[in-house]
């Protein structure tokens, strides 16, 4: 009873279409990706490389992800497509190799923030349950949310929602903290401008600025729902740009807080930092209970950022599956749940090992910051990513222009590329041992796509594609 | 009578279609909608595993192609069996409430769906679209299973 029939001409276009994600709902979607990932995890990180004065490390690594946040509109607008910086720097450099690294280090800078977000979830469970073994809670969460990601809990806009609102209604408890203080006039604002990291300051800001950028990833997410934008060339860039400045906004407000409340010091050498922030007994009640109130909510915070990884990861494993440049396996839908299983499964077990190395590692040497080495790992591709990213932009002008498209201040996007690129001199020359990791990671990249060229499969297209880190 | 035919990309939904075409009247078939539906925050937001027509550049992984090819897959079926009209309507949000949505709009006579061997855990988490649909429906509703 099967008919074939190619009667529908090539390429006609459907003769109804639809699109749903409107920009308030854009703008949240963004705000909770940003949100929820760096700063619950590593403002203690940032107080310690600068001192008192680290928000202004904050307000640097915002404003310069924001930067690169206008190059990803420009694109975004111009080709509303799923696949972000690998369609990007494939469009303005044509070269399949330097594309399939990029999407290499995408799946890898996931990775690795998931690695790190884990990490910094099972700090905040460990406040509340200490005789669970941490590398026991991240393994759990972490194959946890695999399942939600394989059920498709993801999907609902309703959940994401709620999990946004939680996340600033945590970081506004910070603030409101900060304002008591200062209210009752108990706060040093000369805090604000001290540098307490030995050195140059311009060298801690620099490092400061490298981790809070860090807290900003996320955002290269949305350019994953610009095909599914309601007229992408106006809300997307306004959508995309406000929810990063409101979360840069935020950020900075949070940090000068929690300078004000608790002594660096304090913040720098907290396993979950913010918790310090409400330790200190500002708010009326206990603080036992709201202890375990603001661990929740930075737990869920934290929750909400891994699952978009965790998203982005089978994503990214799912299109280059599907293109051939990996083993066709991983592009492998589950007949009822439409879910990729398998590129789910093996991300996860990568994840999983991150840990387990990291855990073994910091057995050997107890000095060994995981979290932080992954923070700087994610670091240094994103920071090339987003370089790249950036100069397709500009070599891209005058391709694919409409009327109304979106066009970024040039002068601004020269300035991103050097921002991004001096960070990345430095995380370089301040940690060469983050090398390391970088190449382990690559060269699993590189192993896949060599045991699927070993399989003799379809010649490979060398080319990747895929969502985006 | 306008028949509504709900394709997730997946074989099963084209078997769906077949398995209608079967025993139906194709006199009786004015129009067909052919309806695909991106989820834009799933892990993969639509997956076509009917092939159709792709782009052949790999950076354009478009879900909204990769929509449009199955859509073009069921309702070249359709054509090839005689139907006069036949629509593709691409949409975009959560496939059950999009899928009622349009056979409402469209006043649609039936609606054609394909359900998977749903297990215990996304009854109760869930619901499978299939269930969703003939819940909510403003008209009939042909659920086709795979065969056991």
């Amino acid at each position: 009873m099967s008919r074939q029939t190619d009667t529908e001409p090539a390429g006609t276009p459907p003769e109804e279409l639809t699109r749903s994600i409107t920009g308030r709902l854009l703008f949240f979607y963004v705000l909770g990706d940003v949100l929820g990932s760096g700063v619950y995890v590593l403002i203690g990180l940032v107080a310690g490389a600068v001192g008192g004065a680290f928000w202004i490390a904050f307000a640097a690594g915002v404003t310069l992800a924001t930067i690169t946040g206008l190059a990803y509109a420009e694109l975004a607008t111009k080709f509303p497509q799923a696949a972000g910086a690998s369609l990007y720097v494939h469009k303005a450099f044509r070269n399949p190799v330097l594309t399939f690294l990029i999407t290499i280090c995408s799946l890898s800078a996931v990775f690795a923030a998931s690695g790190s977000l884990a990490t910094g979830f099972a700090r905040y469970f460990g406040s509340i349950f200490d005789l669970v073994p941490a590398l026991l809670v991240t393994l759990v969460f972490v194959v946890l949310l695999t399942l939600v990601n394989f059920i498709g809990i993801t999907e609902s806009v309703v959940v994401n929602m709620i999990m946004t609102f939680i996340e600033i209604s945590g970081l506004v408890l910070v603030m409101v903290i900060g304002i008591i203080v200062v209210v009752r006039g108990d706060a040093d604002f000369s805090v604000l401008t001290s540098f307490t990291a030995e050195g140059n300051p311009i060298f801690a800001i620099v490092a400061g600025v490298a981790l809070a950028f860090f807290a900003m990833t996320g955002f290269e997410n949305a350019a994953n729902v610009a095909e599914e934008t309601i007229n992408p060339s106006k809300t997307f860039p306004r959508a995309l740009i406000g929810g990063m400045a409101a979360a840069g906004l935020i950020y900075v407000l949070v940090a000068m807080s929690a300078a004000l409340v608790v002594p660096v010091g304090t913040l720098a050498g907290a396993d979950a930092a913010l918790l310090e922030v409400v330790r200190a007994d500002v708010l009326p009640g206990s603080v036992e209970v709201m202890l375990k109130v603001f661990a929740v909510i930075a737990m869920i915070a934290i929750t909400n950022t891994t699952l978009v990884s965790i998203v982005t990861q089978s994503r990214i494993l799912y299109g280059m599956g599907r293109e051939d440049v990996v083993p066709a396996v991983f592009s492998k839908i589950h007949p009822t749940r439409r879910s990729p299983y398998v590129a789910l499964v093996f991300s996860t077990l990568v994840v999983a090992s991150l840990l387990i190395i990291g855990e073994v590692l910091s057995n050997v040497d107890p000095d060994l910051d995981i979290v932080g080495r992954l923070a700087t790992v994610t670091v240094v591709f994103l920071l090339f990513i987003y370089a790249l990213v950036i100069v397709s932009a500009l070599k891209l002008r005058g391709e694919g222009e409409t009327e109304d498209s979106y066009r970024a201040n040039t002068a601004l996007l020269y300035l991103g590329v050097l921002g991004n690129i001096v960070l990345l001199g430095y995380v370089v020359i301040d940690d060469p041992a983050s090398l390391y990791w970088v190449a382990g990671l690559l060269a699993l990249g590189v192993a896949l796509y060599l045991v699927k060229r070993a399989a003799g499969g379809r010649s490979s297209k060398g080319i990747a594609t895929g969502g985006e880190a | 009578m306008h028949v509504m035919v709900a394709t997730d990309g997946s074989k099963q939904s084209l078997a769906a279609a077949q398995q209608f075409m079967s025993f139906a009247d194709v006199a009786k078939v004015e129009q067909v909608s052919v309806v695909a539906v991106i989820s834009p925050l799933a892990t993969v937001p639509f997956a076509n595993e009917l092939g159709g027509d792709r782009p052949d550049d790999p950076t354009r992984l478009s879900f909204r192609e990769e929509a449009n090819a199955a859509a073009g897959v069921v309702a070249a079926e359709f054509e090839g069996w005689g139907v006069p009209v036949v629509h593709r309507r691409i949409l975009s949000g959560s496939p059950a409430a999009q899928i009622v949505k349009a056979a409402a709009e469209h006043r649609a006579d039936l609606i054609v769906v394909a359900s998977g061997s749903g297990g215990l855990s996304e009854t109760i988490l869930l619901g499978a679209t299939a269930q969703r649909v003939q819940h909510s429906a403003p008209c009939p509703v042909l659920v086709t299973r795979p065969k056991r």
